[in-house]
């Protein structure tokens, strides 16, 4: 309570502006609120009511019928989607684990020992080697990375040969597996950074004394920083978690099979067949109109994509839910506990 | 964001102590060597070498071969690739001239509320929703036929039928609108903010500052590195965006939402890696040059 005056509260027109401020903000609170309202409502809704006006602010009949039909999607509309949804969901399970697994470990221990174990000349390239990344726009590096997840190490479409033989080097090929989407997000130049802006703000004191007492840096690391950096740890893991759970464009380069596709990719299929603009050529429109008219026969329409879209949101949901104490503490700083 | 300690005494500087300087040893190195390894691999070395693969023919099969500068040109003469960059410049331009600043006015504001109240706006405001299914809801909202946008339009306005993500005039407006509508505070505004001394405000208001003078002469300022870096990264970010776009649209209608990342993506979908990597290092110029303006006018600022 900075800008308002601190006298004379009672003023009429202070009175009004108060007024219209918190409207405002409350405003905004209830718009990010309406979604999950329309989505849930939307996913109980029949399936010809879900596709007409007006919009109704609670169902004629409420029906489960969609949450049915989406769970046996594989059943019901195998043109478009050949797994079961547990399928998808299982995938992006194991990527987003996968990734969280792989690079909170390496990112938070590269963190710390650039905030406390490397110092001298060294520290100051190293600390641009690893966050340099962040302010270059990376899609650059993306066909590169797909053509090295083909070919590693090799960033091209076909290995070349040995030289003086037939032979091609020998590579690794991780495309159209889980490792293509998880090793690639190993090191996170931005976790790096909120990694070392909280152990730099440790005090060298603490370390020194468990120096004194004999630890050896891993074992200084692992009994008194960790337990000291749950809060930052808490943070990345909610930001990792966000981000890999709805990696997209990444998933839809390098995974191709179905079986592993991700849960992301199958909302983009099911998209296809009920979004019709983006269809630059008619043949394809054409295609997605009866694979619309295809779900709808099935009675899967807009209530349908509601759940999907739901079931995509719950996993970030719950992980805000648990984290809650720790995000909103995140940005809690000194003048204000 | 900034992820304080503040559970920790913050206590002076600790007086030398005898040899307890972090010990330069190279098992140091094992803490960082993993890191490395991944940020080599997948982060500059692709970053790299794409520009050397734009000059290649980089074909599916058969041998790589150096073509000199042959991408580049048959991508000049495809007339898709300047839409491509007009529609990926014009949406950076109003995906930030529309939304970048209402974060940090809302972040001001926010901080006008007595903390048990803003404590429930914040959790409330950052539940989140995942970004791919809120593509799905705003879809929704924005069908021609039945969309609430179309029955605001037509039912409650009694405006003729629109065509919203169909119209290739508008579409960029309408892409950008659910973020003007889904204001909110930015997280690391709030940080910021709340880093100033209440003292300023004081003594701000014996000199007679009024609410918008306030903003004007103190909270600004105070965020100004925060705000030049979150401008920087929204460049960066809005002229590479690509996943809400093409959850939305696909491109269309006609390729008049069609991004240069967009457009990259359907060139590698065909198999033409050369052609793709060339336009990749095109935007990545385009950034680049627009970031070395940015920093050239902001030049105080960055400190990274």
């Amino acid at each position: 309570m900075s800008l308002f005056p601190a006298v004379g509260r009672k003023d009429f027109r202070l009175r009004v502006s108060w007024f219209a401020l918190q409207a405002f903000l409350w405003f905004g609170v209830f718009m990010h609120l309406v979604p999950f309202y329309i989505m849930m409502v939307t996913s109980i809704t029949p399936a010809d009511e879900a596709m007409s006006m007006p919009p109704k602010l609670w169902p004629s009949h409420p029906t489960l019928a969609a949450w049915n039909l989406v769970f046996r999607i594989s059943d019901v509309a195998k043109s478009v989607l050949s797994q079961p949804l547990s399928r998808y969901f299982l995938n992006s399970l194991i990527m987003t684990f996968g990734t969280m697994f792989l690079s909170i470990p390496v990112t938070s221990l590269a963190a710390y020992a650039s905030s406390k174990l490397i110092k001298g000349r060294v520290a100051k390239p190293l600390f641009i080697f690893f966050v340099g990344t962040l302010m270059l726009p990376g899609i650059v590096s993306l066909i590169p990375s797909f053509l090295l997840t083909r070919n590693f190490p090799f960033p091209l479409p076909v290995a070349p040969n040995i030289p003086g033989t037939d032979i091609p080097f020998p590579t690794l090929r991780i495309w159209n597996t889980y490792w293509a989407v998880i090793l690639p997000a190993g090191f996170s130049a931005g976790n790096f950074l909120l990694f070392k802006g909280y152990f730099d703000s440790i005090p060298d004191s603490i370390i020194n004394a468990a120096r004194v007492d004999g630890g050896s840096e891993f074992n200084i690391f692992r009994r008194i920083i960790l337990p000291m950096s749950i809060p930052v740890y808490a943070v990345v893991a909610y930001f990792e978690f966000g981000g890999a759970w709805e990696s997209y464009l990444w998933p839809l380069v390098v995974i191709q099979d179905s079986k592993i596709a991700p849960l992301t990719l199958a909302i983009r299929r099911i998209s296809d067949a009920f979004v019709a603009t983006g269809t630059t050529n008619p043949q394809s429109a054409l295609g997605a109109f009866a694979q619309m008219a295809d779900l709808i026969a099935q009675g899967l329409s807009w209530n349908g994509l509601m759940v999907l879209g739901l079931l995509q949101a719950l996993p970030v949901f719950i992980f805000f839910i648990i984290a809650r104490e720790y995000l909103l503490k995140g940005v809690k700083i000194q003048g204000l506990k | 964001m900034t992820v304080s300690t503040d559970s920790m005494v913050q206590t002076s500087p600790a007086p030398p102590l005898a040899d307890v300087s972090p010990r330069r040893r190279w098992t140091n190195w094992l803490f960082v060597l993993p890191a490395i390894l991944f940020q080599f691999f997948w982060g500059w070395y692709p970053m790299v070498v794409a520009i050397f693969l734009s000059l290649t023919n980089a074909p599916i099969r058969g041998q790589v071969t150096f073509r000199g500068f042959e991408n580049y040109l048959r991508l000049s003469a495809d007339p898709l690739v300047p839409m491509a960059f007009r529609v990926t410049l014009l949406y950076g331009f109003l995906s930030i001239a529309l939304t970048f600043f209402i974060p940090i006015l809302v972040a001001i504001l926010l901080m006008e509320m007595p903390p048990k109240t803003m404590r429930i706006m914040m959790i409330l405001w950052y539940l989140p929703l995942s970004g791919i299914a809120s593509t799905l809801f705003w879809q929704y909202l924005y069908n021609e036929q039945f969309g609430i946008f179309q029955w605001i339009a037509t039912a409650v306005l009694g405006l003729p039928r629109q065509a919203f993500l169909s119209s290739e005039r508008w579409v960029l407006f309408w892409l950008i609108v659910p973020g003007i509508l889904m204001y909110g505070p930015g997280l690391y505004y709030i940080a910021g903010l709340q880093s100033i001394p209440k003292s300023y405000y004081e003594a701000a208001e014996i000199e007679g500052a009024g609410f918008w003078r306030k903003i004007w002469t103190i909270s600004l300022p105070r965020l100004r590195p925060i705000i030049s870096m979150t401008l920087l990264f929204s460049i960066i970010g809005t002229l590479q965006e690509f996943t809400w776009i093409d959850l939305m649209t696909r491109g269309g209608p006609n390729g008049a939402s069609r991004t240069v990342v967009m457009y990259m993506f359907t060139l590698l979908d065909n198999g033409r890696y050369g052609d793709a990597t060339a336009l990749a290092v095109m935007l990545f110029a385009l950034i680049m040059f627009l970031v070395l303006i940015y920093r050239a006018t902001f030049k105080s600022d960055l400190d990274v």
